[in-house]
């Protein structure tokens, strides 16, 4: 498979804060790569550096083979950025319009793209007026007019319920049929599962860890169970079917895909047990869960 | 090139769908000048009629004021939406980008300039020859490009609101102290010594030697200088800025 995105050693720091510490990424033609983490993993740093943003530091990033803080790169690139507003002067075509344009399309290739993602009708709408999920489709009208090499798409979905969000699944793999590979960022497990090839674990500035959808959701906690109890660490770890342990203060968090297994020892070895919680597994659970096998 | 149309079309647009702005950048300076040509504008005595070389000074104040303003508020607009970061990830070298920007200025002054030429047309005050007019407006649209790029590196630097106040904090006094309100002649004499360091000074003076005639080559070699001067500052502001 030919590689469109290439990442090696990818390291960064803001200040003291070290925001990417040595990420190695793939992305092949038409492959669709999530970069799964919670906030503050790293995620937006390592798709700036891809984008040409940020400088790769003593890595090497190569979108097509090409370094993407070189303008002529960037042609075969599409990005959806996370935060992003939109002039008040501009309308909807005239950005779709421009963005081919500047991409070396031909203006004529608007046209398609904003029917795609239904916003023919509000071409002629200043973009600052749009709601939010109309803008965002409109990021993404724009980033993929010319019909790009690469996608990069940094939490495109956040904000948008979950009928918009399937449509915007259907329409990456409608894109990735055609060749496009895909590197989209997101806090959300449905989401990697639904739409990815191979989902990344990314935590601390790390990858955690990296497989398919579903090697990595058969390795996840589905449960969590939150308690206060006396029972220690070393313990808690050793428990069966205890996926991951967090303590968050007084209360310790056990991930795991069988709580009520779990629940019975719990209470058979603590009397005192108190302040019990089940509740879904968050991302967190997820994470420890993956550090805690020493998967890589 | 045709990448370029669409940078210089996307501000222009920028600059003409807000009108509020185009109408007090352009209607401050004119009025202003309107208002001191019908005061002082008959008087004699020098070189040049009062009013005719008053087109020259107020106008390098409109230019500049214009060029000053406008790209630098717009890039620091930009930058605070986040959407300088969009121009950043586009196939377009960042350099295309920040020339359309101060491109788009430069009619946006040419504008200005041709309202107080028919001001001073208007109000029978304008006694020079078309070619010297003419000269006039060219010197005074290109001579203000090293305050659009002073304006840029502003703009890399604050936000938009700071901006602002930040580039009138020094327009005001250096068109004072550059004689481009009131004759130099009639201001204290340390105006004078301050003035030759002001880049806003040679300007003025650049634009009236387009009347009378006189020697320009020292103005234009300070006006070279800053733009040189300028445009680095623009280079390291960009590079030091956090879009
Ligand atoms: N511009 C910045 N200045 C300082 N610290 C930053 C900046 N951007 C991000 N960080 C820090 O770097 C880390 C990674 O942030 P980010 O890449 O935005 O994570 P994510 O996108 O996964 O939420 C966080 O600790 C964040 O606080
Ligand atoms: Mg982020």
């Amino acid at each position: 498979m030919e590689t469109v995105l290439g990442v090696r050693g990818a390291r960064h720091s803001y200040g003291a804060t070290r925001a990417l510490d040595g990420v190695d990424l793939d992305v092949g033609a038409g492959e669709c790569v999530a970069l799964l983490g919670p906030n503050g993993a790293g995620k937006t740093t390592l798709v700036n550096m891809v984008v040409g943003l940020l400088p790769a530091g003593d890595g090497v990033v190569r979108v097509c083979g090409g370094d993407p803080r070189v303008a002529a790169t960037r042609r075969r690139l599409g990005v959806v950025q996370q935060s992003l507003g939109f002039p008040t002067t501009l309308k909807v075509g005239e950005l779709v319009t421009g963005a081919a344009v500047r991409a070396g399309a031909s203006r004529s290739a608007a046209g398609p793209v904003l029917a795609e993602l239904d916003l023919t009708d509000l071409a002629g709408r200043r973009a600052a007026k749009l709601s939010g999920g109309q803008q965002q489709r409109l990021q993404l009208a724009m980033a993929l007019v010319a019909d790009p090499r690469l996608l990069v798409l940094d939490e495109p979905t956040a904000g948008l319920d979950l009928p918009a969000r399937r449509r915007f699944w259907r329409l990456l793999a409608h894109r990735r049929e055609r060749g496009t590979g895909v590197l989209i960022t997101t806090h959300l497990i449905e989401e990697s599962a639904a739409v990815a090839d191979r989902v990344v674990v990314l935590d601390g500035g790390r990858v955690r860890a990296s497989g398919t959808p579903d090697e990595l959701v058969a390795r996840l906690p589905d449960r969590t169970v939150i308690a206060k109890t006396s029972i220690g660490r070393a313990r808690l770890e050793a428990l069966p079917g205890v996926v991951s342990v967090r303590t968050d203060g007084e209360h310790v968090h056990l991930g795991t895909r069988t709580p009520e297994a779990v629940l019975r020892v719990l209470l058979a070895e603590d009397p005192g047990l108190s302040g019990l919680r089940v509740e879904s597994a968050g991302l967190e659970e997820a994470v420890a869960g993956l550090m805690n096998r020493g998967a890589a | 090139m045709k990448v370029f149309g669409v940078e210089l079309t996307d501000e222009l647009r920028g600059i003409v769908r807000e009108p509020a702005a185009l109408f007090f950048s352009i209607i401050m300076p004119v009025a202003f000048f309107a208002l001191f040509v019908s005061l002082f504008g008959k008087l004699g005595g020098g070189e040049v009629p009062a009013g005719t070389a008053m087109l020259a000074t107020f106008g390098a104040f409109g230019a500049i004021s214009v060029v000053l303003m406008n790209p630098g508020i717009g890039v620091a607009s930009d930058r605070e939406r986040g959407w300088l970061r969009a121009k950043q990830v586009s196939a377009v070298p960042i350099g295309v980008t920040l020339t359309a920007k101060v491109v788009a200025a430069l009619p946006y002054a040419l504008g200005v300039l041709l309202a107080m030429t028919v001001t001073a047309a208007v109000t029978g005050v304008l006694d020079a020859s078309p070619g010297a007019v003419l000269r006039l407006l060219a010197v005074l649209v290109f001579g203000a490009l090293p305050f659009a790029l002073l304006s840029l590196a502003i703009g890399f630097q604050v936000g938009p609101g700071t901006a602002a106040a930040v580039l009138n904090a020094v327009l005001l006094p250096s068109a004072v102290l550059s004689g481009l309100w009131m004759p130099l002649e009639i201001m204290p004499a340390f105006f004078s010594d301050v003035a030759r360091f002001l880049p806003t000074y040679h300007l003025g003076r650049l634009a009236l030697a387009q009347l009378t005639g006189g020697p320009a080559l020292t103005h234009v070699l300070v006006l070279l200088g800053t733009t040189i001067v300028t445009a680095a500052l623009a280079a390291v502001s960009y590079r030091r800025a956090r879009s």
